[in-house]
């Protein structure tokens, strides 16, 4: 009988992470070490004050006893993939043991308020000479290092200092909309993850380990795009422009209402080839005769009256029926959906298959959102190695503490009952 | 600029071949920041990038773009025409020593030079190619015409951002795009993660393999809270201004400053949150009565009445200051409250100074440098990833990469003749 082939290694086959992060920013970026192979292993504790709050963050998933740790939506999304283990840092037992787990991990991600790992002396000084080879990816707001290595942070605060904030929104007098979630929890993850995968490419030719200071603030600055360079230019401050183009002359370039309460179409007008055929699609309203309108310098010059009117035209219209006709024509046209639509109607998503059903041991099998990029070969999985949701608090200590740190059952019932586990 | 940066040397010798327009340019110049020589092939008439504003001068001289250069730093220029027939020998040249290439664009494009890609991977089995598309190579959306804007609808950010409903539940405004292209900052995320799980992989199994990344789905992954409430609970969330769009109203964040600024001042509504501000109006003179019987009495009567007229207080406290100045008042109270400030605003601030997050580049043709967004962490001192150069001229890198591949004077002239480059 043919042998089949040997089944190929995931990226991180053989990368163990130690996973002291909590709520969204850090989870992220360990939850993308997990779908690329790292046996990551999240370290919990479960009094109040150490209690990761996404746990009891809504939506929970329903049923179940009201007081578990276990049902959180958000939480089962953003740690799918991972292993569970509980720890109790304030104890010398406890710090005893997770310096045994570091000595056999390749990553520390962690994102506790500044100061908290050198309080339990577990900073990089101290755990390098354990693991020489560590990467150590401290996560906080602002960074450790610098003037505000002391200030606190989470998303919206980060979003507000970086910039992201004020260039979301219609100009003054109106306020800035911002941003309607903690983006940076996202990019943070992104770039959490990036700096790792870097970091461990770095280690495989150099056999180095390192210490990464990674700033919340920082992955907004960093996508703060073209503002920065263009008020040094022209000495101006940024402002923002609601739905607006300001990088080319496309007009109109906006949302607009449809049919239906709070249902909005995207559109954006790239060319006068793009305006003829949106003034045949909607039925050349005597008002596109407009001479204003006849060049794109005059429509974006007239942007005013022409969202007024385009309103107008829309606001009658299905919008994913508008849509599909605009993109017949070749029109970039795209309804504004709802977590519901991206759910029920996304046939492209539906048809990539973007969610993933993954088992919870509590809760049962939810669908969890997966990863963005289809791979031909590397296996890739957003359920990691256990291949499922996020773990229950410390569900694997049974496996963990005697597979990694060879406990047996009796010293870890007596770890259990000192309250060390 | 020579850079001792701790990463910036992880993808030394790694050389990507960067096609396509501008939605997949972003990637590179992280991948440039790690130290991998990036090579923009940009054909004769540059990039699109070049195209997009804003510009350092009124002409609108390619040349002079802020969006091509802040997209193609510390990258090479080379102007070879990629689907030119006598562009070929060139690129079969190019990819063979080639590491990654990172294609972007529609579809239809990207899938016609992928069996080009393909054809390269059976002389390089180590090639690793990522096409950047607006929703992957397949599914009934895969030929929709997409800009950032209608990413940013169809992908679901905008329907969490925004601002707040009418008093009675109905939206006047439209669901707001952050602005400075986030769809394809987060698609480029994503790509550099795949991109870089490959190289991981690569080094196991000595393999390449293609990514097809979609736009849509990274859009998709990111935002938050929304797609767990409806998957979960079955509900959607509502943008509200300048705070986390959910499913019921919640109290303002954004709060104006005496210099007629904003900050985001939220509370978690808790007893430590009274005292402080109490502390705060005292320090500033203002006077209140959240120590007073009354509003005791209010807060026993009616805790969301007695939320209220604290708010309100603290909005006379915010009122008092000057942004700048609640921020580092807050912040020394322990409060996550911060500025909202303009991108450029962090250029000149002593904290990212002292920790390097922006990097002057020279701009010759303005006679002076700007400074570039380019890291997001620090070693504990220094910034972890920096350019060793700007973004090219057009074509600046032609001849010395086509002499580096073995091109003689004599044929990269005959290109030039038959219009390749």
């Amino acid at each position: 009988m043919a042998q089949s082939a040997p089944a190929r290694p995931r990226p991180l086959e053989g990368v163990r992470v130690i996973d002291l992060t909590k709520i969204v920013a850090g989870p992220n970026a360990t939850r993308m070490l997990a779908t690329m192979g790292a046996e990551v292993i999240r370290v919990e504790w479960h009094d109040d004050r150490a209690l990761d709050l996404l746990r009891g963050v809504r939506p929970l998933a329903p049923g179940g006893e009201a007081d578990s740790v276990n049902r959180s939506g958000l939480f089962n999304n953003i740690n799918a993939g991972k292993y569970g283990i509980t720890l109790n840092m304030n104890l010398p037992q406890g710090r005893d043991l997770f310096k045994r787990l570091i000595a056999d991990a390749s990553v520390l991600c962690e994102n506790y308020s500044p100061r908290q790992m050198e309080r339990w002396e577990l900073g990089y000084d101290v755990l390098s000479k354990i693991n020489p080879g560590l990467i150590y990816l401290q996560i906080s707001g602002m960074g450790k290092s610098g003037t505000y290595n002391a200030y606190l942070s989470v998303g919206p605060t980060a979003q507000a200092l970086s910039g992201l904030t004020h260039m979301s929104g219609f100009p003054e007098p109106m306020p800035p909309a911002g941003w309607g979630y903690s983006y940076l929890d996202h990019s943070t993850g992104y770039y959490g993850a990036i700096l790792v995968l870097a970091a461990l490419l770095r280690r495989r030719r150099t056999g180095r380990g390192c210490y990464i200071d990674l700033s919340q603030t920082e992955t907004g600055i960093m996508v703060s795009g073209t503002a920065t360079l263009e008020a040094q230019v022209t000495g101006k401050p940024t402002d923002r422009h609601g739905n607006r183009m300001q990088a080319a002359v496309w007009a109109p370039h906006g949302a607009y209402p449809c049919r239906g309460i709070d249902e909005w179409i995207a559109i954006a007008i790239q060319n006068d080839e793009q305006w003829a055929a949106l003034v045949a699609e909607i039925g050349a309203p005597d008002w596109t005769r407009d001479a204003r309108f006849n060049s794109a310098a005059g429509r974006k010059a007239n942007e005013d009256e022409l969202d007024r009117l385009m309103a107008g035209a829309t606001k009658n219209a299905e919008r994913y029926d508008l849509m599909n006709r605009l993109q017949r024509r070749g029109i970039a046209a795209a309804a504004v959906q709802k977590a519901d639509d991206r759910c029920e109607r996304d046939l492209q998503l539906k048809a990539r298959d973007y969610f993933v059903p993954l088992p919870h041991s509590e809760i049962g099998t939810w669908d969890i959102e997966g990863f963005p990029a289809k791979f031909g070969k590397v296996p890739i999985d957003v359920g990691g190695l256990p291949h499922r949701g996020a773990p229950m608090m410390g569900e694997d200590n049974d496996a963990i503490y005697r597979d990694l740190l060879g406990l047996t059952p009796q010293e870890i019932a007596t770890l259990r009952e000192e309250w060390v586990i | 600029m020579n850079t001792q940066a701790l990463l910036s040397s992880a993808l030394a010798g790694t050389i990507v071949l960067e096609c396509g327009d501008e939605r997949g340019e972003f990637a590179g110049v992280l991948l440039a920041g790690f130290g991998a020589e990036v090579i923009r092939l940009e054909g004769k008439h540059g990039s699109n990038s070049r195209r997009l504003g804003p510009f350092t001068t009124p002409d609108r001289n390619p040349e002079h773009s802020l969006c091509f250069s802040r997209y193609n730093l510390g990258k090479k220029s080379v102007s070879l025409e990629i689907e030119h027939p006598a562009a070929r020998e060139a690129l079969v040249r190019l990819a063979k020593q080639a590491d990654v290439i990172v294609d972007s664009g529609e579809a239809a494009t990207v899938a016609r030079r992928l069996e080009f890609y393909r054809e390269m991977q059976r002389a390089n089995p180590r090639l690793i190619v990522c096409t950047i598309t607006p929703f992957g190579l397949d599914g009934p959306y895969r030929d929709l015409k997409m800009t950032d804007l209608t990413h940013l609808a169809l992908g679901g950010v905008m329907a969490s951002c925004g601002y707040d409903p009418q008093a009675d539940g109905t939206y006047d405004t439209p669901p707001i795009a952050p602005e400075m292209w986030q769809a394809y900052h987060i698609a480029n995320e994503y790509a550099v993660i795949a991109i870089t799980a490959a190289l991981n992989f690569r080094e196991l199994t000595g393999e390449g393999d293609c990514i097809d990344l979609s736009i849509h789905e990274a859009v998709s992954t990111c935002t938050e809270v929304a797609i767990p409430t409806y998957i979960y609970n079955g509900a959607v969330v509502r943008r509200q201004t300048g705070r986390h769009a959910a499913e019921g109203r919640t109290r303002p964040w954004l709060r104006r400053t005496s210099d007629g600024r904003y900050v985001k001042a939220f509370l978690f509504w808790g007893g430590r949150d009274v005292r402080v501000i109490t502390e705060m109006l005292n320090e500033a003179g203002i006077e209140h009565d959240l120590e007073s019987e009354s509003y005791r009495e209010l807060h026993r009567r009616s805790p969301s009445e007695a939320q209220a007229h604290f708010s309100a207080m603290i909005d006379r406290l915010v009122a008092s200051m000057t942004a700048e100045e609640v921020f580092h008042r807050a912040q020394a109270k322990g409060l996550l409250w911060a500025s909202v400030r303009y991108p450029e605003e962090n250029i000149d601030d002593p904290h990212f100074q002292a920790r390097g997050t922006f990097q002057a580049i020279d701009h010759p043709e303005l006679g002076r440098a700007l400074s570039y967004p380019v890291s997001v962490a620090t070693d504990g001192k220094e910034r972890v990833t920096d350019f060793t150069r700007g973004a090219p001229r057009l074509g600046e890198h032609t001849l010395e990469v086509l002499a580096g591949v073995g091109f003689s004077a004599v044929e990269i002239a005959a290109l030039a003749a038959q219009g390749a480059i």
